[in-house]
């Protein structure tokens, strides 16, 4: 039982889908203030359920402690965003924590593309994102992190933040991408990154699709890349698992937005043959 | 460290070793065609937050833990920190790059320090691809198979690559060879600050989105002089 200082501050939320005839459905939920659970769109003809995660609290504070616990069953397609930036206010003293735990049954695919986080300055922020496949399973998975409130000149003012991702494939192979960032310090300071504002990862993860429609993927993504010269730098490569990962910087959000749609269309083509969808978001 | 310790370990610094690390640039090539390493001070802040943010935490940690195996003669952890090293590596050429060259030297110093038999456990483990084999993890096991401290090992490993570097920089910008020891001289304060506060309970992380990016991008340059 939570404590009543914890109301609110640590909030759970856990999801499970199915595929029911052609549409996948929420088969379990269970989440506590600050979560707020919608019920899944039909955005398209393909019965994937496109869910926000919905923060109505408008962020995380010191202290705070969320949770996302994810399970996708057999052949589910789901796809996540949320409908705003993760903002991340000032602390004095505690961390706020996000800790995003994703299981991708056989076969099921899981489109995950929040929108990004802003660190304020002076805040403290600590996430990791954890993700396991099965055999056959894909993961489409976008992170993005902003410098700051840049309206305000806040860029790379936050006092400490980290991230991990971390997806196993069936295989136990693994990718890893952690970084742990506090500016005022050495070794952890931001560096050549500070004339940027945003810095994005893009990973696709799939253990059952050929090295050929992998190859022409990379191709395409990496003409792309091209597209916003001076404003978004980016590279693609092969990481240690079958797929691809992808690193963005970007001058702008809308640039940044731009290109995130840019690439997933191409993926959702070169994977599923399926057109982009619109997230209808206002 | 006593004269024989020191002159067991320092062939495998030495440029003279047969890594194959003259034909890498991890990305500095894709830099200097992008643009972003245009002149010697580009090349030595572009450089400088490389082993600051990028390695730091992440290569010469797993130098560290592989050194502590070497001079113990138990590879377990070695084996364990490549593994976690392999899947941080994002980019195929820097990681292929790296283990190449890691092979390399597990396989010269398996074969010519016999009295070390976790050595040639290691390359068996490499051969077998059971173990990725990268450069900082079978540096780190030989050299502490030889005797060098974690923080000898650490340095000389961040010195081995910062030269790798300048030399690769020599080849792709008008920089000279007394430029190159200036930059180099200016970077020994770091290499020592990074080798003694970088322990072996650190959790392993990595900071370097633009150098990243352009070790990705050098599979895509028309012409290269490079292999990574």
């Amino acid at each position: 039982m939570l404590s009543t200082e914890s109301v609110g501050r640590v909030g759970e939320l856990r999801l499970e889908y199915a595929k029911r005839d052609h549409q996948t459905v929420i088969t379990r939920s269970y989440c506590t203030t600050p979560w707020h659970l919608l019920p899944p769109i039909y955005l398209d003809e393909t019965g994937s359920a496109y869910t926000l995660l919905v923060n109505p609290s408008g962020g995380l504070v010191g202290g705070d402690g969320l949770s996302i616990d994810m399970n996708l069953d057999r052949d589910a397609h789901v796809l996540i965003s949320s409908p705003s930036a993760n903002r991340v206010y000032r602390s004095e003293g505690k961390l706020s924590e996000q800790i995003i735990t994703l299981t991708v049954g056989p076969g099921a695919i899981l489109e995950w593309l929040p929108e990004h986080t802003i660190p304020f300055a002076g805040s403290r922020f600590r996430q990791s994102i954890h993700a396991t496949l099965a055999s056959g399973a894909t993961i489409v998975l976008w992170d993005a992190l902003a410098s700051g409130r840049m309206a305000r000149d806040e860029r790379w003012a936050f006092t400490d933040l980290e991230n991990e991702i971390h997806i196993t494939t069936a295989s136990g192979e693994a990718l890893v991408e952690r970084y742990a960032l506090e500016p005022a310090s050495d070794l952890g300071c931001v560096g050549l990154v500070e004339e940027w504002d945003y810095v994005a990862s893009f990973y696709i993860v799939n253990d059952a699709v050929s090295p050929e429609i992998w190859a022409e993927l990379e191709s395409k993504c990496a003409a792309m890349l091209e597209n916003l010269p001076g404003q978004v730098l980016g590279g693609v490569s092969t990481p240690p698992v079958p797929g691809l990962a992808i690193k963005l910087l970007a001058r702008t959000a809308p640039d940044l937005t731009h290109m995130l749609d840019l690439l997933w269309a191409k993926v959702r083509e070169a994977l599923w043959n399926l057109p982009p969808v619109s997230l209808r978001k206002y | 460290m006593n004269t024989p310790a020191l002159l067991e370990g320092l062939r495998f610094v030495d440029t003279f070793f047969p890594s194959g690390g003259y034909a890498f640039s991890s990305g500095l090539e894709a830099a200097v065609q992008g643009g972003a390493v245009k002149n010697s001070d580009q090349f030595a802040r572009y450089i400088e937050d490389l082993l600051r943010g990028g390695m730091s935490r992440r290569e010469v940690l797993a130098t560290k833990i592989a050194n502590a195996a070497g001079a113990e003669g138990v590879n377990s952890a070695a084996l364990e920190v490549d593994r976690r090293l392999d899947a941080t590596k994002l980019s195929r050429e820097s990681r292929m790059a790296s283990r190449q060259m890691g092979r390399q030297v597990i396989r010269v110093a398996a074969d010519q320090i016999k009295a070390k038999p976790v050595l040639s456990v290691y390359r068996e483990e490499v051969e077998s691809d059971r173990a990725p084999g990268h450069l900082a993890v079978t540096f780190g096991l030989t050299l502490g198979a030889c005797g060098w401290s974690p923080e000898e090992t650490a340095a000389a490993f961040l010195y081995q690559t910062a030269v790798g570097f300048v030399s690769a920089a020599m080849r792709l910008s008008p920089i000279g060879q007394h430029e190159g020891q200036r930059i180099l001289g200016e970077w020994l304060p770091l290499i020592e600050r990074i080798s003694r506060e970088v322990t072996s309970d650190t959790v392993m992380s990595s900071w370097s989105p633009i150098q990243d990016i352009y070790a990705m991008r050098h599979g895509s340059l028309e012409w290269r002089l490079f292999r990574s």
